[in-house]
């Protein structure tokens, strides 16, 4: 499904990936650990195209296709999907009239019609009481004055509407207590499929109990620097990082 | 208990030029709420308010210009007696070489203790070639009085901008509906459809 070659990667001129690769197959859960300012992040956004950072060089195909090529919204027409780590607040734009702006895209990239207002909110609550998000939330600006681990549960909300085929769960376990980080832990686990895939970035292994990888990647300066199974996050949690990159 | 006086009045100006002046003398205890919808053109609005005792004035003003558009507001809000409040609330977008001028007054007399008087203006441009000038005063001769007002000039969010886009939603949307958010809190005063759809025609042209 994604096949990350040789990715180069900078931001305002400082070289933050150096050598990237990555299989990612359907079906898998990978996790990508690493210290901070190690590139996890940088990663993320260079995937879902984001505009101040500059592929230096190497490819990113997501089935087949040029990734880095697309514009920000046709990689989420594809399938692509990105779980914020900052998820950002829009005073004036309701939660309800942002998904419904968004869903409807996505059904006419398909060739579908947009959903009647009453089957549309039928989803929105559907989906809403999936990550246990109350309906008051609809009316409510994105993210506006939600706690942090209600914009976390909102990412995870719009994850199930859109049904990505790929999604990028950014530090989503930063800044959650318990029950939010087993609501969204849940969530994602819920929403995995034979056909779609999930990249977990991530500091701490807490997360990965709920979303058990197939695959962790250790990422340092750039690079991903061991690869090995889910029992490779214990270890880290264990010992840290420094046995890995010395 | 309010006055027999109360007046609300949405101004709509499309494409409109010329010099256009607006009166209004509120009497004692009487409410005024005046919404400005002025989309391009080029359009000088004189705007003159006199308040009276214990009176009520809200004005919001939301002008979004193009092209070569030049779009004015000369506003004078006048405490004239005790316990008044007054708002005043305007924002507009500009693209291409747009200009808009917007001159705001707030006057508080001699004797008008225990007035409360606001304005606020706030701009979003959207290049570098769009102006805004800005001029808000304040002019108290009493003492008991709150009064504040506010100037801003801005671009669209980049961070919005993307998380919306990184949903699906268009480029081009996307800043539609970071516009409309930008406008919220006027266009909420607006009922008529007709005016909210001109205001999302003009926004479609930018």
């Amino acid at each position: 499904m994604l096949t990350i070659k040789d990715l180069h990667a900078s931001v305002d001129g400082k070289q933050i990936l150096k050598g990237i690769n990555l299989s990612v197959k359907t079906g898998e859960v990978h996790a990508i650990m690493g210290p901070n300012g190690s590139g996890k992040s940088t990663l993320a956004a260079v995937l879902t195209g984001r505009d101040n950072y500059k592929v230096e060089s190497g490819t990113v195909l997501f089935n087949g296709e040029n990734l880095l090529e697309m514009t920000p919204e046709e990689r989420s027409w594809k399938g692509v999907f990105l779980g914020f780590q900052y998820p950002v607040e829009i005073p004036g734009v309701s939660n309800v009239n942002f998904m419904k702006a968004a869903l409807n895209e996505h059904r006419k990239q398909r060739g579908l019609e947009p959903l009647s207002a009453s089957e549309f909110l039928k989803v929105m609550k559907e989906k809403m009481a999936f990550v246990e998000m109350d309906s008051s939330f609809s009316s409510r600006g994105v993210n506006v004055g939600f706690s942090g681990g209600e914009k976390k549960r909102n990412e995870i909300f719009q994850m199930a509407m859109l049904e990505p085929t790929l999604a990028i769960l950014d530090e989503t376990d930063s800044g959650l207590d318990v029950d939010a980080l087993r609501i969204v832990g849940t969530g994602v686990t819920r929403l995995k499929t034979p056909q779609n895939a999930t990249i977990v970035i991530t500091h701490y292994q807490r997360l990965l109990d709920y979303i058990v990888p197939d695959f962790i990647h250790v990422l340092y300066d750039g690079r991903i620097v061991k690869t090995a199974g889910k029992e490779l996050a214990l270890e880290i949690e264990k010992r840290g990082y420094d046995w890995l990159i010395s | 208990m309010t006055g027999l006086y109360h007046k609300e009045e949405v101004i709509f100006q499309n494409s409109r030029s010329g010099k256009i002046e607006f009166n209004y003398d509120v009497p004692e205890d009487g409410e005024l709420k005046l919404v400005f919808v002025s989309l391009g053109g080029e359009v000088y609005n004189r705007i003159r308010i006199k308040l009276g005792k214990r009176c009520d004035c809200t004005v919001y003003g939301l002008y979004i210009g193009n092209k070569e558009e030049k779009i004015s507001f000369d506003i004078v809000v006048e405490h004239q007696d005790p316990e008044s409040h007054s708002r005043q609330l305007f924002k507009g977008i500009l693209g291409d070489t747009a200009s808009a001028d917007f001159s705001g007054l707030i006057k508080v007399d001699y004797d008008s203790q225990k007035t409360e008087a606001y304005q606020e203006n706030h701009t979003l441009l959207l290049n570098d070639n769009a102006r805004i000038t800005t001029k808000p005063q304040l002019e108290i001769y009493a003492d008991d009085v709150i009064c504040s007002h506010g100037a801003t000039v801005g671009r669209l969010d980049k961070d919005e901008l993307f998380y919306l886009r990184s949903r699906g939603i268009s480029l081009a949307e996307a800043i539609k509906m970071q516009q409309m958010a930008f406008l919220s809190d006027i266009i909420e005063q607006i009922k008529d459809e007709t005016v909210i759809q001109a205001i999302e025609n003009k926004l479609n042209k930018m």
